[in-house]
């Protein structure tokens, strides 16, 4: 059962890096390579919030990680004036140590309180880089300037990463990466260890799990990936501010991960993609299209309270005879 | 003499305020307590009071408490009606209810933004004039703020303690099978406290309206301060919910006084940090 989920999950992986390498040759509208390059780098944060959601933990402050790789990359950059190369493992490594404390502080903590604490948290870091360290942080305004990625060099040969098209490609190659290694995590030794803290914690610590361990194993590289998303946001758009890493964004990663669907690894990617493309559609209504989103979000919630991977395994579960029930399933 | 003076004479601005907050945090807790879901559309109902206190009371001309009877009776039936069409499947499941209240937040501001425009509308105080006294100064209209709330929310304290109703509200939000094997009509408990819970934002934003613009986008803020205060106090605490009030009404009136409004608002998050690592069931013991 967990080879075939793998090997499935391994061509959906592959099927859709096919698809998202060809998506500016197809389209040479740099309108629709931005909207790609912005569903990509959400791919990372939702894909990256879902490992965390799965182990009963809603972590709120997730944005706020991102924002931490963001904020101290860019500052990296325009105070030391580092390269692009050297600020992006230094910035996602400062948003894996955050979330490592913030795991290690909420050890004890369950359910709705950690979600609440979380909660508080985010909103303190983004109090942090709104009113503190100004010279460093830059403060109201946050940081305007932030330079493009450094371009990368082997040698004689060296690829600029300026225009929009490299930019989409690089953030390309992080996904791949951070897919893959999603991927390897998801169907390890580690990810069976995270299925079962999610059935019940009390159980699988009783069969020798290092359930803490593996929350904060999970924390880590979830704050990591974040960090890395945040890097590229902060140099790709070369402008940050604190309110990117507020609570509207963090709702809007929320929206995609829970409508997608917290129990299938693809979830996310269903939600992310689907949203982002709906309000593409969308933005033209103004106040309609709010409207419109919020009565979809509505809609979704009471037809398919697990997620539309949710319901879609349940459908499928249902259609084969003599199948294993979804919640047996729901980890491999 | 004077910094004593000046600091009650902040500690009174403040608690006008924050005695409407507490209004609004008393409705996210009940909600929760019944149903175990944070209601994050709960601003939105703030505002639809706004909107009633305009358009009844200042277009309409209609007499203030008057006005504030209605809306709260209107808003009551209304959040009922949504509890049973939208949120009672969604009871079990905190994470869906949670996003469908996040879409119906969306729903009703982007509704009233095309319904009424977004533009800043006035309400006049229906009780215009200040009070002098001791060295202190206090506008009418606040003071009406304040009486007013504290009536609703010992309106809603006789209700849950000494009616039957009540009583089968605290019921189910003790045991919810418990009490239904008891006989006590849960479904219809929940919707009454969603609807309760909803009209006590609305008469929030119906007090508040002649002391800030009413505007579609006026429930963010009550919102967070009374998210907040349910945190300090316990989720699902009502008298914890007047406990964190009355905390962060001091904190937000006297603290200015010492250090600047960032880091304010840096503490009141750090001690609901502290707070749930120390005490996680909230101030008041239940």
């Amino acid at each position: 059962m967990t080879w075939t989920g793998q090997a499935r999950s391994i061509v959906a992986f592959l099927l859709l890096t096919f698809a998202a390498s060809v998506v500016p040759v197809v389209t040479h509208d740099l309108y629709k390579v931005d909207v790609a390059t912005t569903i990509l780098q959400d791919l990372i944060l939702a894909m990256s919030l879902r490992v965390v959601m799965n182990l009963g933990l809603l972590n709120l402050a997730h944005t706020s990680l991102m924002g931490i790789g963001a904020y101290v990359s860019a500052a990296l950059a325009m105070r030391l004036g580092m390269s692009f190369w050297l600020t992006l493992p230094i910035a996602a490594g400062a948003a894996a140590l955050m979330a490592l404390a913030l795991g290690m502080l909420t050890l004890r903590l369950h359910g709705p309180y950690f979600f609440l604490l979380t909660f508080a948290v985010m909103s303190m870091i983004q109090l942090f880089f709104h009113s503190y360290l100004e010279e460093i942080f830059g403060g109201a305004t946050g940081l305007i300037g932030v330079p493009r990625p450094n371009p990368l060099g082997f040698g004689s040969f060296t690829l600029p990463l300026v225009s929009k098209v490299s930019l989409y490609y690089l953030i390309l190659a992080f996904w791949i990466a951070a897919a893959a290694v999603l991927i390897r995590l998801e169907y390890s030794r580690l990810g069976l260890q995270c299925a079962a803290v999610k059935q019940s914690e009390a159980v699988a610590r009783s069969v020798g799990i290092h359930t803490i361990r593996c929350k904060l194993l999970v924390l880590s590289l979830s704050g990591f990936l974040a960090g890395v998303a945040g890097v590229f946001f902060a140099h790709s758009r070369g402008v940050i501010n604190s309110s990117d890493f507020g609570i509207d964004p963090m709702l809007k990663l929320l929206v995609y991960v829970v409508v997608g669907g917290v129990s299938n690894f693809w979830g996310p990617v269903v939600g992310t993609i689907g949203f982002s493309v709906l309000s593409e559609y969308l933005r033209s209504f103004h106040f309609l299209e709010t409207l419109m989103y919020g009565a979809v979000l509505i809609a979704v919630m009471r037809l398919f309270p697990e997620g539309i991977t949710g319901a879609c395994e349940r459908i499928f579960a249902a259609a084969r005879p003599g199948s294993v029930p979804s919640h047996v399933t729901a980890g491999a | 003499m004077f910094e004593a003076t000046l600091a009650f004479q902040a500690l009174i601005n403040g608690a006008s305020v924050a005695l409407v907050y507490i209004l609004v945090a008393l409705g996210l807790t009940l909600i929760f307590s019944i149903m175990g879901i944070i209601n994050f559309a709960h601003g939105e109902f703030y505002m639809l009071g706004g909107f009633a206190a305009y358009y009844l009371a200042q277009v309409a001309g209609m007499n203030y408490i008057a006005m504030l009877a209605v809306t709260f009776l209107a808003v009551c039936a209304f959040g009922f009606c949504l509890e049973r069409l939208l949120f009672e499947p969604l009871r079990a499941q905190p994470l869906s209810g949670f996003i469908a209240s996040l879409g119906l937040l969306l729903v009703l501001q982007a509704g009233v933004s095309i319904l009424f425009g977004v533009t800043d509308k006035r309400v006049d105080s229906p009780f215009p004039g200040i009070l002098h006294g001791y060295g202190l100064v206090i506008s009418r209209e606040r003071l009406f703020v304040m009486m007013a709330s504290a009536v609703l929310i010992a309106l809603l304290y006789c209700f849950l303690r000494w009616s039957k109703q009540g009583l089968a509200l605290r019921a189910a939000a003790q045991e919810w099978e418990a009490a239904a094997v008891l006989g006590i009509n849960v479904n219809r408990i929940s919707g009454l406290a969603f609807g309760m819970g909803c009209a006590l934002a609305a008469a929030a934003g119906a007090l508040l309206a002649p002391v800030f613009y009413v505007t579609p986008t006026m429930g963010a803020q009550p919102l967070v301060k009374a998210f907040i205060i349910v945190i300090i106090g316990g989720m699902g605490s009502l008298p914890g919910a007047v406990a964190g009030g009355a905390f962060l009404g001091l904190l937000e009136s006297i603290g200015p006084m010492f250090f600047s409004p960032a880091t304010v608002d840096l503490l009141g998050f750090g001690a609901i940090v502290v707070l749930l690592l120390v005490r996680p069931t909230g101030l008041v013991k239940s």
